[in-house]
């Protein structure tokens, strides 16, 4: 299953934390894309990911202060 | 004025710079203290101070300008660190942090700047001039140097806290790595270390380091014997605009100017810049954390840079005081904001399941 999360306009650590509570809800193997626009997120989302086990599936730059990140579920 | 002018604005816009491309969020760092238990920005803090503690004493020693930390006005001191630390959990980000957001083109920054400016203006100048000098002189400790409070070498604290830092440095760097995905690389060469590779802390704090260094022999050549500051260069500025008296500029004025500039070239040239609105909510909270802010620097001294990254590298009570009350502030702040909510909805939610419907 994948979900998509919509956190731009956020500042950090909101898109961090809301992301932290969505993959909670969620099974094993699926997969979250959050889409995000706060700068730092692009250090302290992968980073909390890659440390929590999680597997980064998709991170890139889509346009000016704009980013998505794919995290399937350990 | 010329000089203080290129060198003020070249040094600020090195460190916005830097701290753009690095991320290096002190309020993120004390945040996810405790929030994330994760300790990394903090010592990315530390070796900050401690690179600029021992060059800036290494100057001292060889008497390139004179410096004496003065007097602990230590009730001020921990009163208006903790309001600090409220505030920039408010603000989302500290006053540095803020600036150079703000040349990120986040308007929820510009808010929390302009509450911040105004406040320490008030504060430093005006109708609450009185009551802080009133604050700044109740428990007043004669001296702020720890070295002079035992009587003994400034390195025989410099040098044990060196050693502390570079154990903590090795213990980071020898721990198993966690593999850190990074974005998919679109440029080569130096644009892309420069404006897309992701920066480890520990590489951004030493330059923030030796900025903070150069910063001193740059100010004191002005007759501003100082590193980095924000506060009152911030205050500086809007007391110039509203008066017109030029005995407000000095060096931090450009500086702070520096910061903004230098944030917006990173920003702009890694394609991270954009005006971005934040909804009501965010606005506000932005609006009191940085009048919060205003108020705590000024009683404290000093800001996250001001007390926590330079008084600290001076081996000064006001640093390490200010910085530990700081953080206490921001765990303060943080319980309120991120984590209680989150225990509410998770009590709400287990109640929903536990009783049937």
């Amino acid at each position: 299953m994948q979900k998509t999360l919509e956190v731009k306009g956020m500042v950090c650590p909101f898109p961090l934390i809301e992301a932290q509570n969505e993959i909670e809800e969620m099974n094993s193997g699926d997969v979250l894309v959050v889409e995000f626009d706060c700068t730092q997120g692009t250090e302290s989302i992968p980073s909390w990911a890659a440390e929590a086990g999680h597997t980064v599936t998709n991170f890139e730059q889509l346009d000016e202060a704009s980013w998505t990140i794919s995290i399937q579920k350990k | 004025m010329s000089y203080m002018i290129i060198t003020g604005l070249l040094c600020g816009a090195l460190l916005g710079f830097v701290m753009q491309r690095g991320r290096f969020c002190l309020t993120g760092g004390f945040r996810d203290m405790y929030i994330a238990k994760n300790n990394r920005m903090f010592y990315a803090l530390l070796i900050a101070i401690a690179v600029q503690s021992v060059g800036v004493f290494l100057l001292i020693d060889l008497g390139v300008f004179e410096y004496s930390a003065g007097s602990l006005p230590i009730l001020s001191v921990i009163i208006g660190s903790f309001i600090f630390g409220i505030g920039i959990i408010l603000a989302g980000g500290c006053a540095t942090g803020t600036w150079y957001r703000a040349g990120e083109g986040l308007i929820g920054s510009w808010i929390a700047l302009a509450g911040y400016m105004l406040m320490s203006t008030m504060m430093k100048s005006g109708v609450f001039a009185p009551f802080n000098q009133q604050a700044q002189a109740s428990a007043v400790f004669p001296t702020n140097s720890i070295a002079e409070t035992f009587g003994i070498n400034h390195w025989v604290i410099i040098l044990p806290f060196v050693a502390i830092v570079g154990f903590i440095v090795y213990k980071q760097l020898t721990k198993p790595k966690v593999v850190v995905p990074s974005l998919k690389p679109k440029r080569t060469g130096l644009a892309h270390i420069l404006f897309e590779k992701r920066w480890h802390p520990f590489v951004t704090a030493t330059l923030v380091g030796i900025i903070a260094l150069i910063a001193w022999p740059l100010s004191a050549a002005t007759g501003r014997v100082f590193g980095l500051g924000i506060t009152t260069p911030s205050a500086n500025i809007l007391q110039y605009l509203t008066t017109g008296d030029q005995g407000n500029l000095n060096w931090g004025v450009f500086l702070v100017l520096g910061i903004f500039a230098g944030s917006f070239i990173a920003a702009k040239a890694s394609k991270e810049f954009r005006f971005r609105m934040p909804d009501v909510k965010t606005g506000i909270n932005s609006f009191i954390g940085g009048n919060l802010m205003g108020v705590g620097a000024s009683l404290a001294g000093g800001c996250s840079i001001g007390n926590g990254l330079v008084m600290t590298a001076m081996m000064t009570w006001q640093g390490w005081i200010g910085l530990v009350f700081m953080i206490l502030g921001t765990w303060t702040a943080s319980y309120f904001v991120f984590v209680r909510p989150r225990q509410k909805a998770k009590a709400a939610k287990l109640k929903e399941q536990v009783t049937p419907a």
